[in-house]
């Protein structure tokens, strides 16, 4: 399998994404944004579709819009303060009404579009590599520099920014880092199945990591597993590989919570049965007490 | 010395204003209790202070030598935080030293030291590898306000800070705040509903009933 380029550039893209995307997960999960991802894909759809319509760089145009629906998702959620999930339900739907309107305008785009939404192993061009590439040394530079005030702003904004952290500042570069990551994993996920790569691995991550740092690295190894293991299988099956890859990160967190249920489960037993021999022997202690 | 003045502050969320001209100043070295019933704008008062908020009209004033890094913040739900945080309790309370440290600087012996000491402090210490979503209400809020002690801060601003705990860790809470004060020359402001309890330990409480008001005057 390894012996084709483009299968080379699918994993190595594969392996550039996976590095990144869940970190971001881990963030956006704890700030409850764990949908802003599917709605930035959805966004840069339409920037896709523009891209198409004028002649230009579909790619470009996408990663552009992505960024923009990013800082106008953190802007609307200033303005909704209390209902946070209104801005990523009004921006999905722009995005996507966007992208429908301007498909229509031309309709050679329809064919081509499935492996935007789906993703492809050979939609990876050299180009797009080298794009990923970008995002992703820029991406590990933003968390691992701003690693500090990300976390003082992910446990609680308004001590962030009593403590000197610029809140709104950094959640416009954070929305700005949203925007380039999803827009980078589109190729190879696709649109509809980028957030699975973003919240999937981040969230089995969550249910099993001690300290944030330990999430981080466990979000990535569980990221960079389905990634590796669904790539191979999409091109042996020839299935989609963005739901490929989703399906075996599925596979992974139900396993995951399972495993954690039985485990759960064992410790309560034993800690059943210590307490039943002690409240036993109390007793036993007690009638003899009563005898005597 | 005056670390903050607020003059005829007037604010409100809809059209009715909630704090109409209050005017206080707050002291180097004072050990302060904002009180009130329900819906007199006490945490709101506290986050005008902290700048957190903008006021419809009046002047806040800071001194020359409150920086931003000076300040330490608990909220009301501090202890109601996401109980999936993967982080453990150590690991929040070295994070009151970021602001000190920056983006790059490592930690120092002093800094593990004060660590120690504080989570001791508030009784924690034995429990500094658990996860903070592990704890109960009382011992996240201890966690939080240990947090806000490592930052070393010249103001500490404390909204309802007892919630969940006992007599006893309020009590010894309680001393531990008037002794900081007292050694330290920090500032404590701290929204409470438990005066009769605090009150032998206070210098100063301000009293807000929704009304226009001056609180200069000692109570």
């Amino acid at each position: 399998m390894l012996q084709y380029e483009f299968m080379q550039r699918a994993f190595l893209a594969g392996w550039l994404i996976s590095l990144i995307a869940p970190i971001l997960g881990v963030y956006l999960v704890l700030r409850r944004q764990s949908l802003m991802s599917d709605t930035l894909s959805h966004v840069s759809m339409a920037g896709v579709a523009l891209g198409s319509v004028l002649h230009g760089n579909p790619a470009l145009y996408g990663f552009l819009f992505a960024i923009l629906g990013g800082i106008t998702i953190e802007q609307l959620r200033r303005t909704y303060k209390t209902y946070s999930e209104v801005p990523v339900a009004i921006i999905m739907t722009s995005g996507l009404a966007l992208a429908m309107v301007l498909m229509s305008l031309k309709t050679s785009l329809n064919k081509s579009f499935s492996s935007y939404l789906f993703g492809s192993i050979v939609a990876v061009s050299p180009s797009q590599l080298i794009i990923i590439a970008a995002v992703t040394v820029i991406g590990l530079i933003f968390f691992l520099v701003l690693r500090r005030p990300l976390y003082s702003l992910t446990f609680e904004e308004e001590t962030a920014a009593v403590s000197g952290v610029r809140v709104k500042l950094l959640s416009f570069a954070f929305a700005v880092m949203t925007g380039m990551i999803v827009a980078a994993a589109m190729p190879i996920v696709g649109v509809l199945l980028v957030s699975s790569l973003i919240v999937l691995p981040s969230a089995f991550a969550l249910r099993f990591a001690g300290g944030f740092i330990s999430a981080c690295v466990l979000a990535i190894v569980t990221g960079m597993t389905g990634m590796f293991s669904g790539l191979a299988a999409s091109y042996y099956t020839n299935t989609p590989p963005g739901g490929t890859i989703a399906l075996i990160l599925v596979m992974i967190l139900l396993c995951g919570i399972g495993v954690q249920r039985v485990l759960r489960l064992a410790k309560k037993r034993r800690t059943g049965k210590a307490q039943t021999i002690l409240h036993q022997q109390k007793h036993i202690q007690l009638r003899e007490g009563v005898f005597k | 010395m005056i670390l903050c003045s607020l003059r005829n502050i007037v604010f409100g969320y809809e059209h009715e204003p909630v704090i109409r001209n209050v005017s206080v100043d707050i002291h180097a070295g004072e050990f302060i209790a904002v009180s009130g019933p329900n819906g007199a704008a006490k945490t709101t008062l506290l986050k005008l202070m902290l700048g957190l908020m903008k006021p419809w009209s009046g002047t806040i004033q800071y001194s020359s030598e409150f920086t931003k890094g000076s300040v330490a913040y608990v909220p009301q739900q501090a202890s109601s935080f996401n109980p999936g945080f993967p982080s453990k309790v150590i690991e929040l309370v070295r994070s009151g030293c970021y602001p000190e440290l920056g983006l790059f600087r490592r930690f120092i012996k002093e800094q593990h030291a004060l660590v120690e000491d504080t989570l001791r402090a508030v009784g924690l210490w034995e429990l500094r590898s658990r996860k903070i979503g592990e704890l109960s209400g009382g011992q996240k809020q201890r966690a939080c306000i240990a947090r806000a002690m490592v930052q070393q801060p010249d103001l500490l601003v404390l909204d309802e800070p007892v919630t969940g705990m006992d007599t006893a860790s309020r009590i010894r809470f309680y001393e531990w705040m008037r002794s900081i004060v007292k050694t330290q020359g920090k500032t404590v402001i701290m929204v409470t509903h438990g005066l009769d309890e605090a009150r032998e330990y206070l210098d100063r409480v301000i009293y807000l009933e929704g009304k226009e008001e001056n609180y200069n005057a000692p109570v």
